[in-house]
């Protein structure tokens, strides 16, 4: 009983809790850097902003940095910690398992070779009018989820194991496809290499601009079939008999947390734990609900990498270390934790 | 009784294997309907077809005479419920949030479940006695919480048919009987149409109105338990030899599969029971679990005794109701106990009906066969003889038959010999 209230409550304080966090940890990624701002300095940036006037004057090169470089960069961590960790959020939930996230299930790696295929035929960047890089990372990733999909079907059920398996191996082949065009990347070698390690350095506006807006379509896909997603925990069986047609929604899914990874990848590479952290941090605080996991999910993503992003911008500053390297520093102990603690995880524990 | 679900030569193959084989019934509004057969029969599957889980091959399902194929998801989940054998829980939805989802068939898209879902949802929860539960996790309920859980949730939909694939499989005795009588209840006071595939026939027979037996895929027999909870189909579906008997409490029909192991495959000396009465009973299903061939003595078909004989397919004689002891009867009575160890003579009553039993004891102990006679039925008073058999029973002591005190001094008595 006292468990539920207190869950309950949870559920109302984790949004105010979290939209703070945010707001701090973006206020410190803007303000940290090799230029450093004070509050009233970003303050005054943006009342200018807004048409107010305001006793401050900053410097037109500061202001540049400021809103030209730190801003896009913050934004578009954000916005791909958020992708990340909902799509993860929502793969769990589809296959019912813990261990599913874009990057086991070898969604990012289709993105990526899709990506990497792109940049060395060397598509014009607004190719058919959304970019050829984010179109290819999504043809990539979904094309790999649906082979890995029908790999580890048997019947109307995809078992945990050899869905598992058949990600790690599909992964793989393409980890090694992705290296046999790196190894022919030739002049592109620079670019596809520090693609993929995964960062959000050079990020600008334009890619704000492209990234943004599938990572919305995904994620309000996603959220909009939350309510299927809570039923499906229950097996598609049982979904079915709640008047769910399993097969379309499946699909829908599946293609909107695809286009959540491929928005993700396309523009920051190979990001690796946050989709698999993030989710299962929140189930431990609020339990298994997708109306709130999802958002939540969202919001824990976005502050924590706009937090490891600026980790890595500052730590060995002047030069920048991927911000992939540190996501799997931290968040491989980080889930290895949560498993130790597996009684207390939110659901999948009933191998105990 | 309207007819509310026609199944129409509904055939399903699987890896071209029928699983399904032209079934053919109908089901009307209102029954309770149980799915009876032996594993593998196809009880899961037809289920599984019924609630459009699987597409059959061939055949059509037609609820209200619209085809299944016709009604979408969200229809069929306003109209049908399902409670499944077993259900994953193993994530922390609260007992409230699961019931709720019941109504998800009913909800549009972003509009929150409102009071009047939540009241349903109550009402659910109460009818199947889980609201203590209500802020509960559901993966720490116990099973038959879970079950009940579940059936709140189905319920929730509001359905008219409520469709249950084993319900008591994994559950407790108490558990079993309080979630049929939930069922029961629901049929009766709402009106929903049950289908239940179930195992224990014996339940079957009690809870439900109407059965229908699989085998192979086919219907093998429909219509009331007299009907189908029968030796010959119960042979056929399951493989085994069936006693149908009426319990002796409920009345309903009831089935024992017969005894086949061979009594007289065993090195402990035989023995021969005097039958007739209740009493006699308990003696003879000590005596034959300790491994003792038995013959039993001269009883009617009505009696316990004779029904423990043919179940066991032990040596019995048997006489006709309301008459003395046969001189026939008599004779095969002495051989009997000639060929016997030991002769025990329960506590059961006598009348001028079987007084001749004990006087066939009498001359055996005389020709030398060890007699033993269970005490208490020297104590109690059940001899409606007028005294004649306490006289013999007293003329047996006197002659050397041992007076045992308890069941398990046969046992003893044997192996001092």
């Amino acid at each position: 009983m006292k468990h539920g209230q207190e869950e309950k409550k949870l559920k109302i304080l984790i949004y105010p809790a979290l939209l703070l966090a945010l707001i701090t940890v973006a206020a410190m990624a803007i303000s940290i850097g090799a230029v450093p701002f004070t509050l009233r300095e970003i303050g005054a940036v943006f009342l200018e902003l807004s048409g107010l006037p305001c006793g401050v004057s900053i410097e037109p090169v500061k202001k540049d940095i400021l809103l030209q470089l730190r801003m896009p960069r913050v934004v578009l961590a954000g916005a791909v910690g958020a992708a990340l960790a909902t799509s993860g959020a929502a793969f769990q939930g589809l296959f019912r398992n813990p261990m599913a996230d874009s990057y086991v299930i070898g969604v990012s790696s289709g993105a990526a070779l899709g990506a990497v295929a792109a940049m060395l035929v060397g598509l014009p960047a607004a190719w058919g009018g959304v970019g050829a890089v984010p179109l290819f990372a999504f043809a990539g990733g979904a094309a790999t989820l649906i082979l890995v999909y029908q790999m580890a079907r048997v019947g109307n059920e995809v078992p945990v194991m050899p869905l598992l398996l058949a990600g790690i191996a599909v992964s793989a082949f393409l980890s090694a496809l992705v290296s046999l065009l790196t190894y022919f990347a030739d002049d592109r070698l620079h670019q596809v290499v520090f693609w993929i390690m995964g960062g959000l350095g050079g990020a600008t506006w334009t890619k704000v601009k492209i990234m943004v807006p599938y990572a919305l379509l995904g994620f309000g896909t996603v959220y909009f079939y939350h309510r299927e997603l809570n039923a499906m925990l229950f097996g598609e069986e049982t979904a079915h008999h709640l008047g769910i047609d399993i097969e379309k929604v499946k699909k829908i899914l599946l293609a909107g947390s695809s286009l959540m990874v491929a928005a993700a990848v396309s523009t920051s590479g190979i990001i690796g734990f946050v989709g698999l952290v993030v989710p299962h941090f929140i189930r431990l605080l609020i339990g298994p609900d997708h109306r709130h996991l999802l958002p939540t999910s969202a919001l824990l993503g976005a502050v924590l990498l706009i937090a490891t992003d600026t980790l890595g911008r500052t730590i060995i500053a002047p030069r920048e270390l991927p911000v992939g390297i540190i996501t799997a520093l931290l968040g491989a102990p980080l889930f290895i934790y949560l498993l130790r603690r597996r009684k207390k995880l939110r659901y999948f524990d009933r191998t105990e | 009784m309207s007819i509310q679900l026609t199944v129409h030569d509904l055939t399903l193959q699987y890896e071209s294997h029928p699983i399904l084989d032209r079934l053919q019934f109908e089901i009307s509004r209102g029954q309770r309907v149980a799915l009876l057969g032996a594993n593998g029969a196809g009880k899961t599957t037809l289920l599984r077809c019924i609630s459009k889980a699987l597409k059959p091959t061939a055949g059509a399902i037609l609820l209200e005479k619209r085809d299944l194929e016709s009604l979408s998801p969200r229809e069929l989940a306003q109209t049908m419920a399902v409670v499944p054998q077993e259900t994953r829980t193993d994530f922390d939805f609260t007992v409230e949030e699961t019931v709720l989802m019941g109504r998800l068939p009913y909800l549009k898209r972003f509009t929150p479940e409102g009071d009047d879902e939540k009241s349903i949802a109550r009402r659910a929860m109460a009818m199947t006695g889980v609201s203590h539960l209500a802020k509960r996790s559901i993966a720490t309920l116990s099973g038959g919480e879970k079950q009940r859980v579940i059936i709140a949730r189905a319920l929730c939909q509001e359905p008219q048919i409520l469709l249950l694939d084993e319900p008591t499989a994994n559950l407790d005795l108490g558990y079993q009987h309080s979630l049929l009588e939930l069922i029961t209840g629901l049929n009766r006071e709402k009106g929903i149409t049950i289908i239940a595939a179930i195992h224990d026939l014996n339940l079957a027979a009690r809870f439900f109105d109407r059965m229908l037996l699989l085998s192979s895929g086919r219907v093998l027999a429909a219509g009331t338990a007299e009907e189908v909870i029968a030796p010959g189909p119960i042979k056929t579906a399951y493989g085994v030899d069936a006693l149908i008997y009426r319990h002796p409490l409920a009345g309903c029909l009831q089935v024992s599969v017969r005894n086949n192991t061979d009594d007289t495959k065993t090195k402990q000396p035989p023995i021969h029971l005097i039958g007739g009465g209740e009493e006699a009973l308990p003696v003879m299903e000590y005596l034959r679990r300790q491994g003792y061939p038995l013959s039993i003595g001269p009883v009617t078909p009505e009696d316990s005794s004779y029904r423990f004989a043919a179940f066991y397919n032990l040596p019995v004689i048997e006489v006709p109701p309301f008459s003395p002891v046969s001189d026939r009867a008599h004779r095969a009575h002495l051989e009997l106990i000639k060929k016997a160890a030991l002769t025990v003579v329960p506590p059961i009553p006598f009348g001028i009906g079987n007084l001749r039993n004990l006087e066939a004891v009498e001359t055996a102990l005389e020709q030398g066969s060890p007699v033993a006679i269970l005490s208490h039925a020297l104590d109690q008073v059940w001899d409606f003889t007028g005294g004649e058999a306490g006289q013999i029973l007293e003329r047996l002591k006197s002659k050397g038959a041992q007076l045992l005190g308890d069941r398990s001094q046969i046992t003893a008595l044997l192996e001092r010999k």
